[in-house]
Parts: C-alpha cells; structure tokens; sequence
C-alpha cells in the first residue's frame, strides 16, 4: 500500500513540505514565532532551555532539535541562535541529509527588528525554493508511525488503542515501523511486552529502561506498581496492574518488538520499536518527532487535544461524548466498536486507510488549528 | 440492552459497555457473538465471564494474562477484584 510524499536527498520521504524554524535557544523563541508568523510554509520550532545544560542533558537537546530538523516532513531549516557555537551544533546535524539549511546569529544580525526581516527573508527565499517539489508514490514501508495516548478512560481501552494498534500491526505487516514510548505505563505488564522482543539483547534492553524507571521512581518516592491501578480504576472496572499496562499498550498492536530506543533516537530497523521517553505527551511526541516520526496517532478518551509540531497528529477517540464535545480537535471517531458493535480489525483497517491519507495531505486538525507544541525532556537541572 | 465487547477470541472475559442487571441476557460483540446471562447487577466498564474459569485459572484479556482467579467464576458472573488477583500485586493492598 503507497502514500504520496515528497523525496528527501537522504533517501527518506516526507509527508508534508514544511521549512522549520528552529532557536537553538530559549531567548530567541520570540523571533522565531515572528518570523514563522509572517511566513506561510514554515513552522517554529522552539525550546525551553539550551542555555544552562551541559553534559549528557545538552547533547539530548541537541540531538532532538537537529533531529527534529532532519525530519522528513521539513524541506529544509533556519537556525537562528544567540550565538555561533550552539547555531551550529545543530545546524551541522541537520546539513548531512542534504536538505537546504541556512542559520542566522542574532549576535551579528542586530536587534529583534534586523533580525526578523533577516530571518523573514531566509525563510521566504526556502519556502519558494521547497515549493517546486512535487508529491510522489512512495511504499507504505517508507512511514514511521509513533503511537501514543493521552486523557484515557474505558473507551480507550476498548476501542481507540486496539484499533491504532490494528492500524500498527497493518504498518508493521507492509514493511513499515511503528514506535510507542511513554516507560512508566508498561509497568506491570513489562514482563507480557518482554516476550514480544524478537531476541534476548533486545528484550533485556526493553526490560532495563522499565526497570530502572522504576528504581528511579523509587528513589525520588513514588512507587508506580506499588500505586497501580488506582481507586478510580478499579471502580471503573480494571482489575490489575496487568489489564491497565495492557490497555495502554494495546496501541503498540501485536507485532514482535524488534527495537529499544533512547529519547528521540532513530530505529535502525523496520517494525516495532520501543522508545524510552516520560509519559507526558508533549515530551514523548517532541523525542518521536526527532526520531523521524512522519505522523502520530493519538488515542484520547476524555480529551487531549494536543499534536506535534513536525509530525501531523490524529486524535483517535471512542467516546462518544467526547467526539461531541471536542468536535473538529478529534480526527478519528471509532466510536462504532462500541457504540455499534463493529469489530476492531474493520474499524482498525478503515483507520488505516486513513492514516495513508494524512501521509499523502489529508490535513489534521492540531495542524489547521494550531495545537502544537515542542518540549524536549530534562535529564540534568540547568546550572 | 446490555452489552459487552469481547477484545481477542482467545479472551475469557468480556467487557460491559452498559450497566447490566442481574438476569440480563448480555450480548456479546466485538470478537465475540452470542450471550451470557448475568449472575448480578454490573456497571459499565466491569467485566463478566465469558465461560466458567477454574480456582487458580488464568484471566485473559486482549489475550493475555491480566491476573488468576481466586475462585472459580462460573459463566456470567462478575470479574474483579473480589475474584481476580494479580501476578504483580495490586495498588489498593500492601504487597
């Protein structure tokens, strides 16, 4: 099965023709929102922090910015930085897969105001230049697919996880890779998803990341297992630590896992990917998003709403107040496996042609409506 | 009616997506089809057994193991905590 994309010189494919502008630092998020805000076919890319990470903490900083920049789904790049050394270690990240990079330091540019009309002309002349690329076919085995819940209930349970994972195993089945993360949720069932690996080092390596999740937990006195699942779940109707890890992982499909990933690392491999990332949405879509994700499926059941900036997200939900409520913010209704007692696998295979088609433009609604945003995680404190 | 969704064939429980009441004749859907009669009022989102599960037996859910049986629980009866442990300890008890 195909979608139309457009052609990377790095052999990769991209499903929309963005030019990303991106601050290698907090301070100069202003200039960047300005820029993006007077150029249509670009995108801000921004972040919290950079100034006063050092270490392990910046170069993940740096991995995920430039790895948000060599996404397929931008045409090229602006790096602007306050300074020349930061500019470039990201710009160097983003310049080897051959994509147009161009960077501007705001140190020898001027003010906000020279600054902004610099960098508004950089833009321009990339989004002109990008804008001949023409849509082509590419085989669905060209898609990362990272999948990924958020504001779940029963429904979620139910109906939006099992059919993103039917829609994953679909992926997975045409060659494609399909990556969840979120540690923290697989706590309990660690041991089910373990038996997915497809050799020892791989399960080890899964096992490892939540294992040491939790012992951090721990350390800092918050016991998940120990928690799980809470008050509020058992009276909803889950059981065990066990059913509630599988409900979320349900997204995941059912396809051997054949890789572990760090914060915003690449696969190497096609299939299914673990990557190890905190549960918060907005930090485990920036590290997909930096891995090459081209798209997101988001299951929500009470409502999230919130999507990626570089990788289109769709909002999956079975709640039929929900669907209601959050009208256009919801992409995806698969309220008719409960609702009208479809099966898993149709409504699971109809999302999947769905998928295809936000692959080859459909738009999604965090894209039309602006409900994006960028938070690459913390490992260390700022100094 | 009272409904409930079967997630895998390999599944022995179901779960509610109405509250059911004691002899309702529950309908199966999703991987499932038939129905069970209910042993009891059950809410939304709890689940029945699909068929009679043994003392020690296995629970499955989206065919895996979500935990064992303390007792057995005959076709229809309610599935939770009264009658499910976990392999891996459970929130509201001390390990």
């Amino acid at each position: 099965m195909n979608f139309l994309g457009y052609e990377r010189p790095d052999g990769q494919a991209g499903i929309r023709n963005w030019i990303g502008v991106i601050s290698a630092m907090d301070n100069i998020n202003p200039i960047t929102r300005a820029i993006c805000g007077g150029v249509e076919g670009t995108i801000p890319i921004t972040t919290l922090f950079v100034r006063g990470q050092f270490g392990r903490d910046l170069e993940i900083a740096f991995d995920t910015l430039g790895g948000m920049g060599r996404n397929p789904n931008l045409a090229g790049a602006l790096v602007i930085g306050l300074e020349e050394h930061s500019t470039g270690q990201i710009a160097d990240r983003i310049a080897n897969t051959g994509k147009p990079v161009e960077t501007m330091v705001l140190q020898q540019t001027g003010g906000s105001i020279e600054a902004t009309a610099l960098g508004m002309e950089k833009a321009t002349k990339l989004v002109l230049e990008v804008s001949n690329q023409r849509r082509q076919e590419f085989p669905a085995s060209m898609l990362t697919l990272g999948v990924e819940c958020g504001g779940s209930d029963t429904t979620s349970g139910l109906a939006s996880n099992p059919a993103i994972g039917r829609a994953a195993d679909r992926l997975v089945d045409d060659g494609g890779t399909v990556i969840i993360s979120e540690t923290s949720e697989f706590l309990g069932a660690e041991d089910l998803f373990a038996e997915r690996a497809v050799d020892e080092s791989v399960k080890q390596a899964f096992l490892d990341r939540v294992l040491g999740h939790e012992k951090r937990s721990m350390e800092r006195g918050l016991d998940i297992r120990g928690a799980n699942p809470v008050a509020d779940n058992i009276k909803g109707g889950l059981s065990t630590i066990e059913e509630k890890a599988l409900g979320a992982m349900s997204k995941a499909g059912t396809r051997p896992l054949v890789g572990v990933l760090d914060y915003g690392e690449r696969p190497v491999h096609k299939g299914m990917h673990f990557m190890a990332t905190p549960a918060p949405a907005v930090e485990s879509m920036t590290a997909f998003a930096a891995s090459g994700c081209q798209m997101i499926a988001f299951s929500t059941g009470v409502g999230n709403l919130i999507g990626n900036m570089v990788s289109p997200t769709i909002k999956v939900s079975g709640n039929p107040q929900t669907v209601a409520k959050m009208g256009l913010n919801i992409d995806y209704d698969v309220c008719a496996i409960v609702e009208d007692g479809r099966t898993i696998s149709e409504v699971g295979d109809e999302f999947y042609d769905y998928v295809r088609n936000v692959a080859s433009g459909t738009r999604v609604s965090s894209e039309v409506l602006n409900q994006r945003e960028t938070a690459i995680s913390r490992f260390e404190p700022s100094i | 009616m009272t409904r409930a969704i079967l997630l895998n064939d390999n599944d022995n429980v179901a779960t509610l997506i109405d509250d059911g009441s004691s002899g309702d004749e529950c309908v199966l859907q999703g991987e499932g089809s038939g129905t069970v009669k209910l042993s009891k009022d059950i809410p939304f989102g709890h689940k029945i057994a699909v068929q009679d599960i043994d003392l020690g037996g296995d629970i499955v859910k989206y065919g895996q193991v979500i935990g064992l049986a303390t007792e057995s629980i005959p076709t229809g009866q309610h599935a939770h905590v009264h009658n499910i442990e976990s392999r891996r300890g459970r929130g509201d008890k001390n390990a």
